[in-house]
């Protein structure tokens, strides 16, 4: 029985560790850091939403944004396109550093990333393409 | 061929006689036809023996067995003529499916040696025009649309190899291949090598890159894993602003010349050896960089930039003139030592301002696709007055010179060993344990130790207008940090200079220091008889504010009951000013700072 009782608190410890992680770090700190990282994402947001609308940019889970369909793009811009895409996904990397650090634990940031990817897939408009344990699925 | 080859339904072969019973046309339709690696399906094959000379058109669909995909083919031909048995003119043809829309002709001159159809013999001469076609991966990265050109080819066999001459002529049309873009083409290539025992020479190519400039290159390619076994290639003279968007550009994505302007001209002399670069020669001519974002910029950079694997060679880089975070850097020559991967010079001086930055025994590699260095810096006396009006700063007065006998770049991290010392305000500060990570980026940090010593308050209370002070401030700002250079942590006290000096206080700063405070002392000023006094003299004066999470801990020179002495008043008349808060946002203070510089709060005496 108390094997049993060891295996659940272990089982359970496993499963909700990472949670228990989240619930103690606070995703909304505020650094000069983290201001400028979103600063720069939000100038960059107005680019990128006409993109995920039309499906050529989706939103993957690990948190991150990927070109998934560019075929929707005239030619000439999809250099940019691509541009805008590796450039979001450094500021993304950099935030979810930024905000592990802010709270004191850098050793966070894998788990503060999934809880963003969570985020952002659940903000995402209808329409927009999000990745989901299959691969791409449209909101 | 039977044991390949399994027609499922077949087939109907009508033969439509005319008149005169001669056979006038062959139709063959299958619905369906499999082969070891092949699919077909609705194959439709028509041989028109009444044109002025026999025709063939054939319109079928195909696939690879492992495929999923059809691919439509489409096209019609003039069968060949007895005189010329081996020409073939076919015009109509289409290559179809979802990534490819390939509308062609292909014309073949020949493809035997008139002695016979001897596959060893083959020499064979074609040309294929294509008309407004496309083609498209599934996520769209590499892709191109109503291209319009010409290929001619030619191939001969030669001994042992096969000897090959192409010409390429890209006529109209689009192309994306990422990262790189291609637009209104006019491009050529004309190409020739022989290709033996899987081995793809290259004798020579040439590249003509309308309005960018030619390129030459040879080498040789094994074509089993497209290993580049050697390639040289030479760019005589590159037009950099048309090139900087056909080919830097999405090169240098990552890099701080991602978004510039380029005007001037490059020569390039590049060679690789299994994969590895052996060498390259790479010159620039009056050329001017500017940063779109106006962090930095060049003017009249020319630059001869030698490179070998194998041998040591001296670089010389200089420019004219440029700006580096609004600073104007003057003319500078450059000169150092390559060695492989490693670089050094024994000084540059960069000219900034009225003074100039030293570099000296300056040391850098390249290890692991990172940059390494270090060096010696020496600030040669640059004038604050200057320096601050360049940054939008208030015009300070006084000099700034350093001496860092240690700076080292390593793994992203600046950092120095030594001090930067600024003669500002009759004073000194000085600048330790100075660190940098990312200063161009877009989060830039910055660590340091500030000491300041002496500062003559006169001096600084006019720069920021804060109300007149007489004596000397010392200070001492530990441990700060600055994140996008705003200070996130540091653990500053700023206290009047020890020593005998004179000491007097206006009745403005005091005003400004209690409203620094959270207002109180404000107030008792105006009520009393004290507001009769333009000044007072003090004995000392200091606040500290230890900065975490956005609050600042404040303190004074001395503690009492209610709280703390921020100045504290000696002689007559004298004044002291009691701070009563001791946490304060950091945002509000600086709001405080803010009004107070700004003149908002001019002391009403009543």
């Amino acid at each position: 029985m108390k094997k049993l009782l060891a295996g659940f608190v272990l089982l359970f410890g496993t499963l909700f560790l990472p949670q228990l992680v989240i619930a103690a770090a606070d995703l909304e700190v505020n650094t000069p850091a983290i201001s400028a990282i979103k600063g720069s994402m939000q100038a960059r947001h107005g680019q990128l939403a006409a993109h995920y609308a039309s499906g050529a940019v989706g939103l993957t889970k690990d948190g991150m944004v990927a070109v998934r369909d560019a075929n929707s793009v005239p030619l000439k811009d999809r250099g940019a396109l691509n541009s805008a895409v590796a450039a979001e996904n450094a500021d993304r990397a950099k935030l979810y550093k930024e905000i592990a650090t802010a709270n004191g634990h850098p050793e966070w940031q894998p788990e503060i990333q999934s809880t963003f990817a969570s985020r952002w897939i659940d903000k995402a408009q209808s329409g927009w393409w999000v990745q989901g344990a299959g691969g791409w699925v449209q909101k | 061929m039977k044991a390949f080859v399994r027609i499922v339904l077949l087939l109907f072969v009508s033969l439509l006689p005319t008149t005169t019973y001669a056979v006038s046309e062959i139709t063959i339709r299958a619905t369906a036809i499999e082969h070891a690696q092949i699919e077909a399906k609705n194959v439709n094959l028509l041989v028109d023996l009444m044109k002025p000379a026999p025709a063939l058109k054939l319109s079928a669909e195909l696939k690879q067995k492992a495929e999923k995909d059809w691919t439509l083919l489409n096209v019609a031909c003039m069968l060949p003529q007895a005189t010329k048995p081996d020409a073939i003119d076919c015009d109509e043809g289409l290559v179809k499916n979802t990534a490819v829309n390939l509308p062609f002709s292909l014309k073949v001159d020949h493809l035997f040696n008139q002695d016979g159809f001897d596959l060893g013999k083959l020499n064979a001469k074609a040309s294929l025009q294509f008309k407004n076609a496309g083609f498209s991966d599934a996520a769209g990265l590499h892709a191109a649309e109503k291209l319009n050109g010409q290929i001619e080819f030619a191939v001969q066999r030669d001994g042992a190899a096969w000897a090959w001459q192409t010409s390429l002529d890209w006529q109209t049309g689009e192309l994306f291949w990422q990262p790189f873009y291609v637009e209104s083409a006019g491009h050529q290539l004309n190409a020739s090598g022989a290709l033996k025992e899987g081995v793809l020479d290259v004798h020579h190519a040439h590249f003509a890159m309308r309005q960018v400039g030619e390129l030459d290159v040879s080498g040789q390619l094994r074509l089993s894993d497209f290993h580049p076994i050697a390639l040289s290639a030479n760019l005589p003279n590159v037009n950099l602003s048309a090139a900087y968007h056909l080919l830097f550009k999405p090169l240098l994505d990552k890099t701080a010349l991602n978004n510039t302007a380029m005007t001037g001209n490059a020569s390039l002399l590049l060679k690789m050896q299994n994969g590895e670069l052996k060498s390259f020669d790479l010159s620039l001519k009056g050329v001017d960089i500017t940063d779109i974002d106006q962090k930095f910029a060049l003017y009249q950079l020319h630059a001869e930039i030698p490179w070998s694997y194998d041998n040591p060679e001296s670089i010389s880089v200089s420019y004219e003139s440029g700006s580096l975070l609004n600073l104007p850097l003057g003319k500078t020559n450059i000169r150092a030592e390559v060695n492989r991967f490693s670089l050094t010079s024994p000084s540059v001086t960069l000219p900034i301002l009225d003074g100039a930055l030293n570099l000296s025994d300056i040391s850098a590699a390249r290890i692991g696709g990172e940059w390494y260095w270090h060096l010696r810096a020496k600030l040669q006396p640059i004038s604050m007055a200057d320096f601050s009006r360049r940054l939008n700063l208030p015009t300070m007065s006084g000099k700034a010179s350093a001496d860092i006998p240690l700076v080292t770049y390593s793994n992203g991290l600046l950092s120095t060993d030594g001090s930067v010392m600024l003669n500002i305000f009759e004073g000194t500060a000085t600048v330790t344990q100075l660190t940098m990570r990312t200063p161009m980026g877009v989060a830039p940090k910055l660590n340091a130790d500030i000491a300041l010593r002496n500062l003559d308050l006169g001096d600084l209370t006019r720069t920021f207008s804060f109300g007149a002070i007489e004596g000397k401030l010392d200070g001492d700002i530990e441990d700060l940090e600055l994140q996008n250079w705003k200070p996130v942590r540091f653990d500053a006290s700023l206290h009047s200079s020890p020593g005998r000096y004179k000491k007097k206080i206006s009745q403005r700063a005091v005003e400004n220091i209690s409203a620094l405070g959270g207002g109180g002392a404000a107030a008792a000023v105006q009520r009393s008889f004290l507001r009769f006094f333009e000044q007072f003299n003090y004995g000392k004066m200091g606040l500290s504010c230890k900065l975490r999470h956005d609050i600042c801990e404040m303190d004074g020179v001395e503690s009492t009951s209610q709280g703390y002495v921020i100045v504290k008043g000696s002689g007559i008349p004298s004044i002291t000013v009691m701070g009563y808060n001791r946490t304060v946002g950091w945002g509000e203070l600086l709001a405080r700072i803010k009004r107070v510089t700004d003149g908002n709060s001019k002391a009403v005496v009543q």
